[in-house]
């Protein structure tokens, strides 16, 4: 039986040109983009906290905005809660003797660190916005002292954290960053620091997201 | 008549034990909290206007082992939008730098997006401006705004764009100009970019087809 005809083109006729049509159309370069894909978005396991044996004559304690305007419990209580851990690194580290640098933002100097963590007077102190490395001298106070590794704690965890574990890895610096002594105000911004510093290219493997208590001197 | 106090010692002492117990500084750190913390709402696209005369398209690390379809097959998907982006790019004599990472050269750019001869080429690891003149080449032209678009997402991306931030440049990032092998690090990308402080502030998110010359 002769295929049906309409104004004398064939169904077969019409898919050809349809199938033609087709090709030369561009192929769709990307059909979305993050923003239009964001509520598919599936996080992946947490990060493992791994046990750090750091040696404590080539290993600096970064001490990262522990300052009032940034640690406080209006504005960022995770970070109040961090001040235990971080005073038991800070405690290690002056038990082992090992440097300890502060870092501020602003105007802010020394002065403003919590008391809970407050330097002792000789240790030095860097000011910088999130990467503690632009602008300061951070880098040449660390190899000065043959330091080869960082052990980073502070907040922001996804502003100075990230931004300065990231460039000490750059800078061929092996980083240290127990999770239970960064913050961000919101959990959010920790995940986003924990999972990039664990799985980030070309920085992770020289990171070690660990926790204080996993820390061996 | 005398009172029993027994169950009063008992109760305050649950009520001090419970106090104690509240106390300590922080119950669980962000990898205990992982699985019950949520993305946040999805960041705003804005529409952006830009000044070709101050304005520098960086083309970040569009070279064969960061951008391929085996391992980055977002990347690839993303050439066609970035080479529109290219194009206006040189169709408004603006400035475009390519970047690359170890032994990779200007010639390793791939086709669709290719360099000219005349565009800089720079070589760095995520950050683009630690050991190498990019700032330099920008400053030079007079550039206060630089459009990032490349690969990784959460690698050069992140570190190329956030520094520029902290060195003072306004930086725009256009959504489909970006990839990373997963779409996770897309997303925590964009979210930092447009939530960390200092350089939120100086970062617009946008797509390209929602760029004015």
């Amino acid at each position: 039986m002769a295929p049906e005809r309409v104004f004398g083109i064939t169904a077969a006729m019409l898919l050809a040109a349809l199938a033609s049509f087709l090709a030369v159309l561009p192929e769709p370069a990307r059909a979305q983009n993050i923003i239009d894909e964001w509520a598919s978005v599936k996080a992946p396991p947490a990060p493992e906290p791994k046990a750090v044996t750091v040696d404590a004559k080539t290993t600096a304690l970064l001490m990262l905005d522990f300052i009032n305007p940034s640690c406080n419990e209006q504005r960022n209580p995770r970070c109040v809660a961090t001040l235990p851990a971080a005073k038991k690194l800070l405690d290690a580290a002056r038990a082992n003797s090992m440097l300890v640098v502060y870092t501020a933002w602003g105007k802010n100097t020394a002065k403003d660190t919590r008391p809970e963590v407050a330097p002792n007077g000789s240790e030095p102190f860097v000011v910088s916005f999130l990467n503690k490395y632009i602008g300061t001298d951070l880098e040449k106070i660390l190899k000065d002292k043959g330091i080869q590794t960082v052990i980073i704690a502070g907040t922001f965890a996804h502003g100075a954290v990230l931004m300065t574990a990231s460039d000490s890895a750059l800078r061929g610096f092996k980083v240290v960053v127990p999770v239970d002594a960064m913050s961000s105000p919101t959990p959010y911004g920790e995940k986003v620091a924990a999972w990039e510093l664990a799985n980030g290219p070309i920085i992770a493997p020289n990171i070690a997201l660990t926790t204080s208590d996993m820390i061996k001197y | 008549m005398k009172l029993d106090l027994s169950p009063l010692i008992a109760a305050i002492g649950m009520i001090a034990a419970a106090i104690v117990i509240a106390a300590p500084a922080r119950a669980a750190d962000i990898v205990d909290e992982w699985a019950s913390v949520k993305a946040p709402p999805a960041p705003e696209l804005k529409a952006v206007t830009v000044d070709p005369k101050t304005t520098a398209l960086l083309m970040l690390d569009f070279v064969p082992k960061a951008c391929n379809a085996e391992h980055n097959p977002r990347c690839i998907a993303s050439l066609t939008p970035v080479k529109k982006l290219l194009d206006e790019a040189r169709g408004h004599a603006m400035l475009v730098v390519y970047s690359g990472y170890g032994k990779f050269t200007k010639n390793d750019v791939l086709s669709p997006v290719a360099a000219n001869e005349s565009e800089p080429f720079v070589l760095g690891i995520l950050n683009k401006y630690l050991h190498s003149d990019l700032e330099k080449i920008l400053k030079d032209k007079g550039i206060q705004n630089v459009i990032t678009v490349g690969t990784a997402a959460n690698g050069a991306v992140l570190g190329t764009a956030s520094t520029a931030a902290e060195l003072g440049f306004n930086v725009i990032v256009p959504v489909d100009g970006i990839s990373a092998p997963d779409l996770y690090a897309e997303q925590y990308t964009v979210w930092d970019l447009t939530h960390a402080p200092v350089i939120a502030s100086r970062v617009t998110l946008t797509k390209i087809d929602m760029m004015k010359f």
